[in-house]
């Protein structure tokens, strides 16, 4: 049910104006320092909307786990859009989607957001430094999970059309403006990220695969972990910006009210129980711990990928830990 | 399409219940079981049904929660008793409650002991401590059952006759046909005549048909480990010793991370294990 479209970039502007009377939408923007999502709320801040560049500084995420939220409540509903999507925080949704929707607890605040949200993807044509997607198989073109595939190319915007969602969107929003054309008009847009794709599996080729990772690790000694950790302060910035980390803590509050917090295995005594036992006791251990759940027991369990090499970890570290060159040197 | 923008839409309006609200439930008894230990009775507003060994998380609110297996019976479902020890904040608070306080429960969680693999056989039980709560529970519903199954051992070890918790529990069930009851303490005083020894001495001195038994262990990790190598020793092969784990569970849902066990989440994929689902994770004894 595959359908493209080509469409001007001057038209696609007008479609998101008009799309933003009834979507909150939510695209990157170039800040200061660094590229993010913010809310786009009126029709001058759409041409600050970037495309095709690597990843927001937020993960994706951030957009169906809060920070924190109060999980004794109906759900809200709020139809959104969520623009210039990279595939690595794509591949990190399937990871989300089937640990959160996943039966008998399919968790209704997750399930809520994702029903009401529209994904629009966007394929990478640049990297930044730490970009590692191809090493774990993600490609930088939108493969699946959006609804819509988006490319932006010498005025126009390239668009193919993953789902039924993304349908109903071009049926609603962009009738009249857009042309359905086929899959060879696509052909500039797909140059530039399979050039991108051939660059960085050149830039990352001494770093082994996401399931030679998994082995390495499992049969490492605690020295290699003693050695990276040592410049960790337990802040677990690698898990909050990270696309797949979602482990959270519950706090009570008064008349049964919960919140839920993201949390990370990275804090001391996130595994302690109230008698003192802790198998997390040691920095080196919860560092460890972190790699061993994305490259051995999420995959082993749930058969989708934990880390999907977008790289945030590492930038994120105020330690400067390289995990990428961790593993480098335990496959040599 | 509704006209209604997303900011205008109300946040206000009243949950239906979800896996994270706690059913309320009133506190009608505590029951002193030893200096550290206590039995809450509780009456949920609504009928509350569980399997034996599966485990609950008890809200106290506005200060936390904590898991418990109940420590009564199954079959009843007006009534919940947890047995809990006080070692944390949580814990601390839990031994405050008195008559008439309002708790939540949430749950039941988790896969608890699988009574089908334990008709026609016989079963040996390791307790110590509070690792006795669910046991109860398990033996309220043996006792309700015991035509299925040929002949229940209880072994429980405390750390003094004074710990030894369910007293007038376990004088009823030594009256019972086909259940055995026997005790030691690391700490006996002048008025103790059971065993003296951590639990496991008691293993030296019963007779296991071990072919076409099971065994259950429950208590400190400790207790744990070196009960089920000795039963390992015994020649209970590993597929029939089931493990009570305990680890940090939060959520009880498998997503809160916190009883993470290797591949595990305890609270989603346990607490039950057999043993020889659980001896290649990491850490399973800390």
């Amino acid at each position: 049910m595959t359908k493209h479209y080509l469409i001007s970039h001057e038209n696609w502007d007008k479609v998101l104006n008009r799309a933003i009377s009834k979507y909150l939408l939510y695209a990157p923007v170039i800040r200061e320092n660094h590229q993010d999502y913010v809310l786009v709320e009126q029709e001058q801040d759409i041409s600050h909307i970037i495309y095709n560049t690597a990843k927001p500084a937020s993960p994706l995420k951030t957009f169906f786990l809060p920070v924190k939220e109060n999980v004794v409540r109906e759900p809200e509903g709020i139809p959104r859009i969520i623009l210039g999507i990279p595939p690595c925080d794509l591949a990190g949704l399937e990871m989300l989607d089937t640990f959160y929707l996943e039966e008998p607890y399919v968790d209704p605040y997750y399930q809520d957001r994702r029903e009401n949200t529209l994904l629009i993807g966007t394929d990478c044509f640049t990297a930044q430094e730490h970009c590692h997607c191809t090493t774990y198989g993600v490609s930088p073109a939108v493969e699946k999970y959006a609804d819509i595939r988006l490319a932006s190319h010498e005025g126009n915007m390239y668009l193919t059309v993953l789902t039924e969602k993304g349908e109903e969107f071009v049926r609603e929003y962009m009738a009249g403006d857009a042309k359905e054309t086929d899959e060879s008009r696509m052909a500039p847009v797909r140059e530039k990220s399979g050039q991108l794709k051939k660059e960085l599996e050149e830039r990352n080729s001494q770093l082994p695969g996401y399931e030679r990772t998994g082995v390495l690790i499992r049969k490492s000694g605690e020295d290699i972990w003693e050695k990276y950790s040592a410049d960790c302060v337990s802040c677990g910035a690698c898990s909050s910006i990270c696309p797949t980390c979602t482990c959270f803590l519950l706090i009570d509050r008064p008349e049964f009210e919960k919140i839920r917090s993201l949390d990370t295995c990275q804090h001391p005594a996130f595994e302690r129980v109230a008698a003192g036992e802790d198998p997390l006791h040691s920095k080196a251990a919860r560092f460890r711990n972190r790699y061993l759940c994305k490259y051995v027991w999420r995959p082993e369990k749930y058969n989708t990928l934990a880390c999907t090499g977008c790289g945030r970890c590492i930038e994120a570290c105020i330690g400067r830990i390289n995990k990428n060159e961790l593993f480098v040197e335990l496959n040599t | 399409m509704p006209e209604a923008t997303a900011r205008t839409r109300s946040k206000t309006r009243k949950p239906a219940r979800n896996m994270y609200t706690p059913l309320p439930a009133t506190v009608e008894k505590v029951i002193d079981e030893s200096p550290t230990i206590k039995t809450i009775a509780m009456i949920p507003d609504e009928e509350f049904s569980f399997k034996t060994g599966e485990f609950i998380e008890l809200t106290i609110p506005g200060i936390g929660e904590a898991p418990f297996t109940p420590s009564s019976s199954p079959l009843e479902t007006k009534r919940m008793e947890v047995t809990v020890m006080k070692t944390g904040y949580v814990t601390e608070y839990i031994h405050r409650l008195k008559k008439g306080d309002r708790v939540g429960i949430r749950g039941p969680f988790g896969r608890g002991y699988p009574l089908e693999e334990m008709y026609g056989k016989e079963i040996l039980i390791l307790g110590g401590g509070c690792g006795f709560a669910p046991i109860r529970s398990l033996l309220y519903n043996l006792m309700a059952e015991k035509d299925k199954f040929r002949k229940v051992t209880l072994c429980y070890g405390s750390k003094t006759p004074e710990e030894c918790i369910y007293k007038p529990f376990i004088n009823e069930l030594r009256s019972v046909e086909k259940f055995e009851v026997l005790r030691s303490v690391d700490k006996p005083d002048e008025t103790w005549e059971e065993a003296v020894g951590v639990v496991t001495v008691l293993l030296d001195s019963i007779r296991v048909d071990i072919p076409n038994a099971v065994a259950v262990v429950c208590g400190p990790p400790v207790m744990m480990k070196f009960g089920t190598f000795k039963l390992l020793e015994m020649g209970f092969p590993e597929n029939k010793i089931f493990l009570s784990m305990e680890k940090n569970m939060s959520c009880g849902l498998g997503k809160c991370g916190h009883c993470t066990m290797g591949k595990y989440f305890v609270c989603k994929d346990g607490p039950v294990f057999t043993y020889d689902e659980i001896k290649d994770q990491p850490d399973i004894w800390a």
